[in-house]
């Protein structure tokens, strides 16, 4: 590669970065207080929906084997 | 030449000037961490879930599963050469997908039904209809230069891939062509996620790096620093507000998105594995993450504690999935087994 297409490269390079960068620069931003205030309100409204939180009764549990009943 | 070089210095200094710039909005609004606002929260306690299942079928390790938007059905993918579609109700198997390749790493239900995807180190996507007789093969994806190690579908129509080119891609299924390609990772993209609006999606890579993407105008909106090694899996948190990451460092972190940094890190000084595959549960309290040390450790989302644990593989786990109604775990294994917890 010759250095001057080798030196453009590095300037398309680097315009590319400046432009990710103003992107990213730009965003507003909140509090982390208030991003954790709202994930926590998030798990406890959904909390009591949570199968895996609450468990599952025997009888409503998809995957537990059923083992068969035998009337005696 | 010196024009040249004058330019470059200056957007060099451009660059390190916004740098500083985010790193101190950031700062800005970081009043706080979340472990300690968790401080009231009341604990979860030991949590403590069964294996419900073993899944026997695969002959060889087990990179990737996927729940089918049931909740029932799941595919697995092994580099035996098959992928496998479980009736995860009754154990049984429905479908065997045999692949032209068997270095597959990654697989994915679409959201109908209708349709898995899978790829791997064929660098090629292929996408299979399995409602047809025999399954069929729809397409195949052929334009990334590195080995697929990830992909979603938006629809039947659409799908998301991520690969070691350092590139992810959004495909449009009528045409089999790229419709967008997402640059900006500088090492290879291990793992991505789709947002629940489907408007957004995240990346992890080999960079240690995160990145959020508008998926229509095809940018890079945010990137997220803090892993010292490979993110190898990454999720949303189900608001859509936070993500999660897994890395070779072998932590977890969450980042929330809109104060735009890490706001609790999940690691523990015993556990010297690298973390390969991460789910939640529904209302996000719970992370399963699955490590190289064979086990799914469990954390407290909020707290930043190691709640519990999924014992029972003998090699390492790859891949964890929990699927919509939340109604369990599935881990699979390089022991070649998958197992369904709850």
């Amino acid at each position: 590669m010759s250095s001057k297409a080798h030196s453009s490269n590095n300037i398309a390079h680097a315009r590319r970065t400046v432009q990710q960068l103003r992107i990213e620069a730009s965003i507003e931003r909140i509090k982390v207080s208030k991003a954790s205030a709202d994930l926590m309100n998030y798990c406890s409204e959904h909390g009591r929906n949570d199968p895996l939180l609450m468990g599952i009764p025997a009888s409503d549990n998809p995957f537990k084997d059923k083992k068969p009943c035998t009337i005696l | 030449m010196a024009a040249e070089k004058a330019e470059i210095d200056a957007l060099k200094k451009e660059c390190d000037g916004l740098r500083t710039k985010i790193e101190a909005a950031r700062k800005a609004v970081n009043d706080g961490s979340m472990s300690a606002a968790a401080g009231g929260v009341a604990s979860v306690g030991r949590v403590q879930l069964k294996n419900r299942k073993t899944l026997k079928g695969h002959l060889a390790k087990i990179y990737s599963l996927h729940w089918a938007a049931d909740s029932r059905q799941m595919v697995s993918a092994s580099q035996d050469g098959k992928l496998l579609i479980w009736d995860c109700f009754t154990g049984n198997k429905l479908v065997a997908v045999p692949l032209k390749s068997a270095w597959v790493m990654s697989v994915a239900f679409a959201p109908s039904g209708n349709l898995v995807a899978s790829g791997g180190l064929d660098n090629m996507c292929t996408v299979y209809n399995i409602k047809a007789a025999s399954p069929k093969t729809l397409r195949e994806l052929d334009a990334h230069t590195g080995y697929l190690s990830c992909c979603r579908f938006l629809s039947d129509s659409e799908i998301l891939t991520a690969s070691g080119d350092t590139t992810c891609c959004l495909w449009d299924l009528e045409t089999g062509k790229q419709k967008t390609v997402f640059t900006n990772h500088i090492g290879d993209c291990m793992s991505l996620a789709l947002s629940p609006d489907q408007n957004t999606f995240i990346s992890g890579a080999c960079d240690s790096l995160a990145k959020l993407w508008d998926l229509r105008e095809g940018t890079c909106k945010q990137t997220f620093s803090g892993h010292t090694s490979d993110i190898n899996a990454i999720a949303f948190f189900p608001n859509g507000h936070a993500i999660v990451t897994g890395s070779d460092d072998c932590s977890c972190k969450m980042y929330d998105l809109r104060s735009d940094q890490e706001v609790i890190g999940y690691q523990d000084s015993s556990l010297n594995a690298g973390v390969t595959s991460l789910a939640l549960s529904n209302s996000g309290r719970l992370i399963f993450a699955g490590y190289d040390d064979f086990n799914c450790h469990i954390w407290d989302t909020l707290k930043g504690e190691k709640v519990g644990v999924l014992s029972g593989h003998d090699n390492r786990v790859s891949c964890t999935g929990v699927p919509e109604d939340g109604m369990g775990v599935c881990t699979g294994s390089w022991d070649s087994f998958l197992k369904l917890w709850n």
